[in-house]
């Protein structure tokens, strides 16, 4: 049962073993990277049974073959594993209990350290990270081994992260060392034997490794093909150039795969690390950055104008469409790598079209260059249109201004066949240049963002008068009915039971009543107290002889009940700093 | 019938007082008075006092008649115990 080891295997090592395990009518699905621990549950439970049958004759086979080693390595994990259950729970041959007993396992072999798995450096282990990435068990048995040779923090052992750490500082403190670890590793790559899928010398203690550690697989294997020599390259650049500490890290990040996004560990090259893959991304489309440039150059529109663009402007319209691809993923890029390679590059091609559509156009160039002046003064009170308001929040981020440029770009040298984008666009201006303004660029669209404000503006201007709608009429009409009716929606909320109309009315008339009394029976309290002027002490003295306030409720209770915070404050006075009250007694 | 007398329950409730209405009201009945500027909010409190109790007795009258409805009557009931209520004199 040599697939009965096949507990978290990255890249094409686990293929084989899950063949292993397919063959042996397994259920799992070999394009399937099944859990890791599940995976070794189920093969934990298959070796097992195997083991039971024929303990002897796979020890026997400790060879230096690959296949014969790796079974010889799944084996004695499993026989440990076997050897648990066989004590206790035999009969319970539940992934419960296999997990458990994986986890009971584990420690041991990572504290053990036995040679022949511990051996190889953290050279190899670096060289592959991407296919090492899931197997942090590997790493934490290499770590307990490069304690000797190099001073590493203990702590780094626990979490799967930080041993990514670890390798790295491991790795150049081994290359410090002159590589004696390499050799190490060759020898024991004979013993892993796990690494022949991968054509590299350096043995892969990964796989025995994280046979005596499946409990502590938590993700499936991210598999990616990896220049070993490209990144040993890579790695020792790094280490040259590590004496700032915090760059060392970030270097490594820019030079190294973007894939490798674990190996870098200082918080400050995260953004880098999250740029790269958008530079990335940025970096097989020059076309399309050619043509984002082009818009950024220009001003800003997003998305919406994009599509306009393509109907007004058919010179640029693809390129714009292929373009927001790229520029919803740069997005999230930061300008200064990427917009200050293209933004020379589109300001180029901008500008030509640009020029085009000005010699066609010179009159309404100029017409438009002043409507966009106007537009400009004006931008800032645009900001509350929603179309600008998304271009405020996009330039505020300051990814967004590249994004908003470039449909501007486009959308300007189509004056004529833009008209509907105008509109968008001078309200985007002055976002555009709030974008400038903060990204620092010059504005390369004076020209380009030949937009018709004034166009624009009567349109918009068009859709606000729409939006006002006169209140109900029988406000105006019955002040008095309006606030009798107010409270007799308050009555029916307070019965929460349906009511007919009459009834309302009839709430209605006796409001009314309640009104008179309640002015009467004010009018007489501040007789009583010779006062012209009702106040909220014959307000209290009315509601206590109602029996709302009591002995046991005071009208500061009904106040908080009743009222809304606003009123509150007012009414209970509330001690500020300053030794002062509000409001004043 | 597709026309419904009932009154949905399920409404806005405006919290804001009618502060405005209020004082009008007080000026209409009482010209020679004043009122003064926290008085308007407890005399609305006193008012939603009244309209919560005028509730309470409406609902009370409606389910004693075992009716799923409050109707003029229940109303009409509850406002002659309630108004004498909060006569406060």
């Amino acid at each position: 049962m040599g697939g009965a080891g096949g507990f978290w295997v990255p890249g094409p090592e686990g293929k084989g073993l899950q063949a292993k395990i397919s063959d042996e009518g397994s259920s799992l699905h070999p394009l399937l990277p099944p859990p890791c621990i599940i995976q070794s549950c189920w093969s934990l439970h298959r070796a097992q049974r195997a083991l039971l049958e024929t303990p002897s004759s796979r020890r026997l086979s400790s060879q230096t073959k690959t296949t014969a080693r790796r079974r010889s390595q799944r084996i004695r994990s499993i026989g440990k594993l076997a050897h648990v259950q066989a004590s206790g729970y035999l009969e319970e041959q539940t992934p419960r209990t296999l997990l458990k007993n994986i986890l009971l396992t584990a420690p041991e072999s990572s504290i053990v350290m036995p040679k022949s798995v511990v051996k190889p450096g953290p050279a190899p282990q670096v060289v592959q990270p991407s296919s090492r990435e899931s197997s942090r068990g590997s790493l934490e048995l290499q770590l307990p081994e490069l304690e000797p040779p190099t001073t590493l923090a203990p702590g780094l052992l626990a979490p799967g992260r930080r041993k990514q750490r670890l390798r790295l500082s491991v790795f150049q403190e081994g290359m410090d060392k002159g590589l004696p670890l390499s050799q190490e590793s060759r020898g024991n790559a004979d013993a892993s034997s796990l690494t022949s899928s991968l054509n590299l010398t350096f043995a892969t203690p990964l796989q025995p490794q994280s046979v005596q550690r499946p409990g502590l697989a938590r993700r499936p294997p991210t598999r990616r093909a990896v220049d070993v020599g490209a990144f040993l390259q890579d790695l020792r650049d790094t280490s040259l150039a590590l004496a700032p500490p915090g760059e060392s890290l970030t270097a490594p990040v820019a030079t190294l795969p973007t894939d490798t996004v674990l190996e870098d560990t200082q918080p400050f090259s995260q953004p880098l690390v999250g740029r790269s893959p958008s530079v990335h991304h940025s970096l097989p489309c020059p076309s399309h950055s050619g043509a984002e440039d082009a818009e950024r150059a220009v001003s800003h529109r997003t998305r919406s104008t994009g599509p306009r663009l393509q109907n007004n402007s058919p010179g640029k319209p693809a390129q714009l469409l292929a373009g927001k691809a790229e520029v919803d993923a740069l997005a999230m890029n930061f300008p200064n790598t990427s917009s200050s390679i293209f933004g020379e590059v589109g300001v180029e091609p901008l500008q030509d079209g640009v020029g085009g559509e000005a010699e066609e156009r010179t009159e309404k160039s100029l017409s438009m260059s002043k409507v966009k002046e106007a537009a400009r003064a004006r931008g800032s009170a645009r900001a509350q249109e929603p179309e600008g308001h998304t271009q405020v929040t996009e330039a505020e981020g300051s990814q967004g201004a590249i994004e908003t440029k470039e449909p501007e770009g486009s959308s300007g040298d189509c004056p004529t066949s833009s008209r509907r984008v105008s509109p968008e666009l001078a309200s985007s201006t002055p976002e555009f240049l709030q974008a400038k303004r903060i990204q620092g660029l010059e504005p390369a669209p004076p020209p380009s963002t030949a937009v018709l404000p004034s166009e624009p503006l009567e349109p918009l201007s068009a859709r606000l008068p729409p939006r006002a709608r006169t209140p109900g009429p029988k406000a105006c009409q019955n002040p008095y009915k309006t606030g009798l009716s107010h409270y007799a929606k308050l009555f029916s909320f307070y019965a929460k039971m349906p009511m007919e109309k009459k009834a309302l009315e009839m709430v209605e008339k006796c409001l009314d009543k309640y009104f008179q009394h309640l002015c009467d029976d004010l009018e007489m309290f501040a007789a009583h107290a010779g006062r012209k002027t009702v106040r909220p002490e014959d307000l209290e003295l009315l509601m206590r002889r109602q029996g709302l306030v009591t002995d046991q409720v005071s009208l500061h209770v009904l106040v908080e009940r009743h009222l809304p915070l606003e009123y509150r404050q007012l009414l209970i006075p509330c001690a500020f700093s300053g030794n002062s009250v509000f409001p004043a007694q | 019938m597709v026309l419904s007398t009932t009154v949905s329950q399920r409404k806005h409730i405006k919290r804001k007082a009618p502060r405005g209405f209020l004082k009008r009201v007080f000026k209409r009945q009482k010209p020679h008075l004043r009122l003064e500027t926290s008085g308007d909010l407890l005399m609305h409190l006193n008012c939603l006092l009244f309209v919560h109790r005028l509730a309470e007795e409406s609902r009370t009258n409606a389910c004693e008649n075992k009716c799923g409805i409050i109707k003029k009557e229940h109303v009409l009931a509850a406002a002659k115990v309630i108004l004498k209520k909060s006569r406060g004199s």
